[in-house]
């Protein structure tokens, strides 16, 4: 069952990757993100990781994926639908370059021992993730923090200032 | 009987009724009571001896298989607490309450004709009417995209119907990130929005799929913070034990339900959800003398039965959701079984939910996003605040 539904999110994680870059209508490539995403959350479940999963649904789709969408609405133009596509040689130099990564890293995970690795029984509760952060790791939080906090603020500012500037 | 059979046609009828009653009545009232007489008076000859299975044995067997693993699952997600009972009584039902308690208020009498106590069928009605309506679709819509849309909307009511638990045993999934979970399905609910206001292909449900997105997006932050101060309280993230005995949201509200401490939190859980589910004064989205129907303009036959139902599960859901968080779930007096009591505050809180659309008007956008990103996050930050002292304190 869990082999089944790994292999159909594999299929949903590609596909979608592949309509995402392919798909003429740009909002159908938005829609393939979306789903590409999606699928990757669904590996992070069956990966016993729902944390991350949770938190890649909510954030990838309930806000990337919805803000590239509204973008995308709102400054729509009709010529991106006949964009010209690149040139094939382009297109073929992508394709190798593509391949070639998937081949070294098959090969890096395969030297590696990630294929001895054990099942573990149990994830971790989200009291020993809370534990783990505000203990060993507080200093990092912090940092996230304030960079975060300085970001938004600096944000509200910028986007104050030029609201003057427009009312004078 | 009533008119005299004057044509073949009417004879014909008269026999197929009667067949008809006689069939129906051999197997609902003649062979049980044949068998409760059997019980009693042991006939010498077993008239129902050619019969492989007997109707008493079925349904034990019936019963049997539901208490063993595919079948238990699969009652679960289509019967009950699944898709079934949400759709009869979340939909069905509730929204003829809701259509009756409106009409209440506005000295009106609501739906009458459609069954004989006060229009009680008239919602089942409005199934068939919506199910053989021709379903247009608009010239110039993105087709795939505009018929997905209800499908997906529904999808996510399902999602989220999975999550609420009716007792400690009756739910579909208990996962142990379940509170979390609960906001990463609803944020696939701006992108459907967004999805049916463009795939229209139309103005007005663009205008409404705008609104919807910055509605929602902007009701989604105090709405995930009101609920921090409960999860901090009861240590738990899942709704429902994970094991007999253990830690979950609702069973740590035995001593006290959570709506006393977390009062503000659950005030701006409600506003919240009246947002969410784009009810007035929160209909911005729709504002019926503004955009039509906003999002869901293009909408007929049933598709738009699907939005409706998809609206009636979410209030189910967002209702359900408050009775867990807020309410205590399934907790009450013992005789009485859990999922009764957790219908029962259910049901309040949907009344309640109903309560606004009769009595206040509609906000405007720029009003609703302020009282969204300013006031309902500041009041939830608050209620964080109470929770943490109330932690420190050593009082819950």
């Amino acid at each position: 069952m869990a082999d089944l539904v790994f292999l159909a999110m594999m299929v949903l994680t590609v596909g979608s990757a592949i309509v995402a870059l392919e798909a003429d209508e740009i909002i159908y490539g938005a829609i393939g993100l979306a789903g590409s995403l999606f699928g990757v959350a669904a590996l992070f479940f069956l990966l016993n990781a729902p944390y991350v999963a949770v938190f890649q649904i909510a954030v990838y789709i309930g806000a990337v994926a919805v803000l590239i969408l509204f973008t995308v609405m709102l400054v729509r133009q009709e010529k991106w639908a006949k964009e010209v596509p690149p040139k094939s040689a382009a297109r073929l130099a992508g394709i190798i370059t593509g391949l070639a990564v998937t081949v070294v890293l098959t090969f890096a995970v395969l030297a590696s021992n990630l294929s001895q690795f054990t099942n573990v029984a149990n994830s971790a509760t989200f009291v020993d993730i809370g534990a783990l952060i505000s203990t060993g790791d507080s200093a990092i939080l912090l940092v996230l923090a304030l960079v975060l906090a300085a970001s938004v603020v600096g944000a509200l500012t910028l986007s104050k200032v030029e609201r003057e500037e427009k009312n004078q | 009987m009533s008119k005299p059979i004057t044509t073949f046609e009417d004879f014909i009828k008269r026999i197929l009724i009667v067949i008809f009653w006689v069939a129906l009545l051999s197997i609902v009232v003649i062979v049980p009571v044949y068998y409760l007489l059997d019980s009693v008076f042991h006939f010498p000859v077993d008239l129902f001896a050619l019969a492989t299975v007997k109707p008493d044995q079925f349904l034990a067997w019936q019963l049997s298989l539901l208490q063993t693993e595919p079948y238990r699952t699969l009652f679960a997600l289509t019967v009950f607490p699944g898709f079934s009972f949400v759709a009869v009584y979340g939909t069905i039902f509730m929204g003829w309450v809701e259509r009756k308690f409106t009409a209440k208020i506005q000295l009106r009498t609501g739906p009458m004709n459609a069954g004989k106590v006060e229009g009680i069928l008239q919602n089942i009605a409005d199934f068939f009417k919506l199910a053989f309506k021709e379903l247009v679709i608009p010239e110039g819509v993105d087709k795939a995209t505009f018929l997905a849309v209800p499908i997906a909307l529904m999808a996510v009511a399902g999602g989220l119907i999975s999550l609420v638990p009716l007792s400690p045993t009756t739910y579909i999934a208990n996962p142990s990130v379940g509170a979390v979970l609960i906001f990463a399905i609803l944020g696939f609910t701006p992108l459907v929005t967004l999805m049916a206001g463009w795939a229209s292909n139309s103005k007005y449900p663009f205008l409404g799929g705008l609104r919807a997105l910055h509605q929602l997006v902007a009701f989604e932050i105090p709405m995930i913070l009101s609920l921090v101060g409960v999860v901090l309280l009861a240590g738990a993230l899942n709704l429902a034990p994970l094991s007999p005995g253990g830690a979950s949201i609702v069973t740590a509200q035995s001593t006290i339900w959570f709506i006393v401490p977390q009062f503000l939190g659950a005030v701006v859980f409600y506003c919240c959800s009246l947002a969410e589910l784009e009810r007035i004064p929160f209909d911005i989205p729709e504002a019926d003398s503004e955009l039509v129907a906003g999002w869901q303009t293009e909408y007929t036959s049933m598709p738009f039965g699907v939005f409706q139902l998809a609206n009636f599960s979410r209030m189910y859901i967002m209702a359900g959701l408050f009775t867990t968080f807020f309410l205590g779930g399934w907790l009450g007096p013992a005789p009485v079984p859990p999922e009764i009591w957790f219908i029962a505050k259910l049901t309040i809180v949907m009344i309640m939910l109903m309560l606004p659309r009769s009595i206040m008007p509609r906000l405007r956008i720029d009003m609703l996003i302020r009282k969204g990103w300013t006031m309902l996050l500041m009041v939830s930050f608050v209620n964080l605040f109470i929770a943490m002292l109330l932690i420190s304190l050593g009082v819950v």
